[in-house]
């Protein structure tokens, strides 16, 4: 069994391996020191597979993404970057706090790389990275009366959204909030949240607004109580 | 491989052009390394990251375009690559590897799975064709003339016609290994010796250290 998952070192440093036999191999690799004592020397070599054929990108791709960084949180912002962005924190304190929460928690590869079982929470990361870094990506923000915010990130390109829930005021009994698209008169619900959390909402150009209201513990199937939250999209 | 082959029309002028814009931006700061950069770009140092844009983007661009072909669609990896350095610089560990690798790496598995992505949403329209498939010979013969470049194409030429395919195929298309056997009509197991066999002669041919 181990000359068997030895067997994947270079079809995984090549990126050939199905998702499966990856986070298979990637187990492996943890308790394997001779499959990492050489994965250095096949990764730098795969490097110098792809350095080569570099090529000059479009100027506007630098253009986008210096000007989208600023409002783009990073994981584990560290304290020294506080006065660098002072500009950011300013615009963005919540959805900076809120989403790098998310983003802590969800990784997103490594050299070594550290891809889990949390393929869903990479794929989420990945539709709300690709939201905020979108070209056209606007925010608007709602405070709730009694304290807390929330925040829509909206891209008409990606024809998406994200929402970004902040301390919003607790609710006692087990109550959650749920987030709601309304289509054509018709409620979808987009997921549930206690205070804070984040959501992706696709298909967002056939959707009428957004709206918040507060369910009984597990959420419901359609919304049980007036709004707390309407937002056109 | 979908759509058409964007290399066809590519002319040398261009790539010379992204090393030249590499060396410019080397020399501009020759104490500031990618992983020191990267470092920096953790800190949420934003000429840090345009830095490493200058550095790395060429060839992580170049990289998406090889794997996905179509220039939009890398362009939109390439992105996203970045966006990802930005969020993630402070996870990256310059004791654990090269930040050029690291970057590297995180460009290649992306184009990898858009490319399965799209050909996945292909395959439920029409079954796919593998007789289709990429003509990477043709587009190794419009690659630069760079200097490093040269090394990787001879060494890949080093290569028996069953190693160079499997990794060139692997690689620089995408595919699994499992795939890459049905395209060469091969077994999957020879296809994993042969991507091994392969990608060892080319670390030694290159001169990377194992």
């Amino acid at each position: 069994m181990t000359t068997d998952l030895h067997s994947l070192l270079a079809p995984y440093v090549l990126d050939a391996l199905e998702p499966a036999e990856r986070a298979q191999f990637e187990a492996h690799l943890v308790q394997c020191p001779d499959c990492r004592s050489e994965l250095g020397g096949l990764q730098a070599t795969a490097t110098r597979l792809g350095e080569s054929q570099s090529q000059e990108p479009p100027a506007a791709l630098r253009q986008r993404l210096l000007a989208a960084i600023g409002s783009i949180p990073q994981e584990r912002p560290l304290v020294t970057s506080i006065n660098q962005r002072r500009g950011l924190r300013q615009r963005l304190p919540q959805l900076v706090a809120a989403a790098a929460l998310v983003l802590a928690a969800a990784g997103g590869g490594g050299y070594l790389v550290e891809r889990d079982h949390a393929q869903d929470r990479e794929r989420q990361l990945a539709d709300i990275t690709s939201v905020l870094g979108a070209a056209d990506a606007a925010t608007t923000a709602q405070d709730f009366p009694n304290g807390g915010t929330v925040r829509l990130v909206t891209s008409k390109k990606r024809d998406a959204a994200v929402v970004v829930a902040h301390s919003l005021p607790a609710l006692d009994g087990g109550k959650v909030y749920q987030v709601w698209l309304i289509r054509s008169s018709k409620a979808e619900s987009q997921g549930t949240f206690s205070r804070s959390g984040e959501m992706v909402m696709k298909d967002l150009s056939s959707a009428d607004e957004l709206a918040v209201t507060v369910e009984p513990s597990g959420g419901s199937d359609q919304p049980t109580t007036a709004p707390v939250l309407n937002v056109p999209v | 491989m979908i759509g058409k082959n964007p290399f066809r029309s590519e002319s040398h002028v261009t790539r010379s052009a992204a090393h030249l814009r590499l060396a410019d931006a080397s020399s501009d700061e020759p104490a500031a390394d990618a992983g020191q950069l990267l470092v920096r770009v953790g800190r949420g140092d934003e000429q840090a990251f345009a830095a490493v844009y200058d550095l790395l983007g060429a060839s992580v661009y170049g990289l998406a375009r090889r794997v996905v072909r179509d220039p939009a669609r890398a362009e939109e990896i390439a992105q996203e690559v970045f966006i990802q350095v930005w969020q993630s610089a402070a996870r990256f560990d310059p004791a654990r590897g090269s930040a050029k690798g690291w970057v590297m790496t995180l460009a290649h598995r992306r184009a990898v799975d858009a490319v399965r992505h799209d050909q996945a949403a292909t395959n439920r329209e029409n079954s796919y064709d593998w007789s289709n498939g990429p003509d990477y010979d043709e587009v190794e013969e419009t690659v630069s003339m760079t200097l490093e470049h040269e090394q990787v194409r001879r060494c890949l030429e080093g290569l028996t016609e069953l190693q160079r395919e499997a990794v060139n195929l692997a690689y620089y298309n995408g595919h699994t290994y499992a795939e890459v056997a049905e395209v060469l009509d091969a077994n999957p197991a020879t296809i994993k010796t042969r991507i091994r066999d392969g990608l060892v002669r080319l670390r030694d041919c290159i001169g990377v250290p194992a």
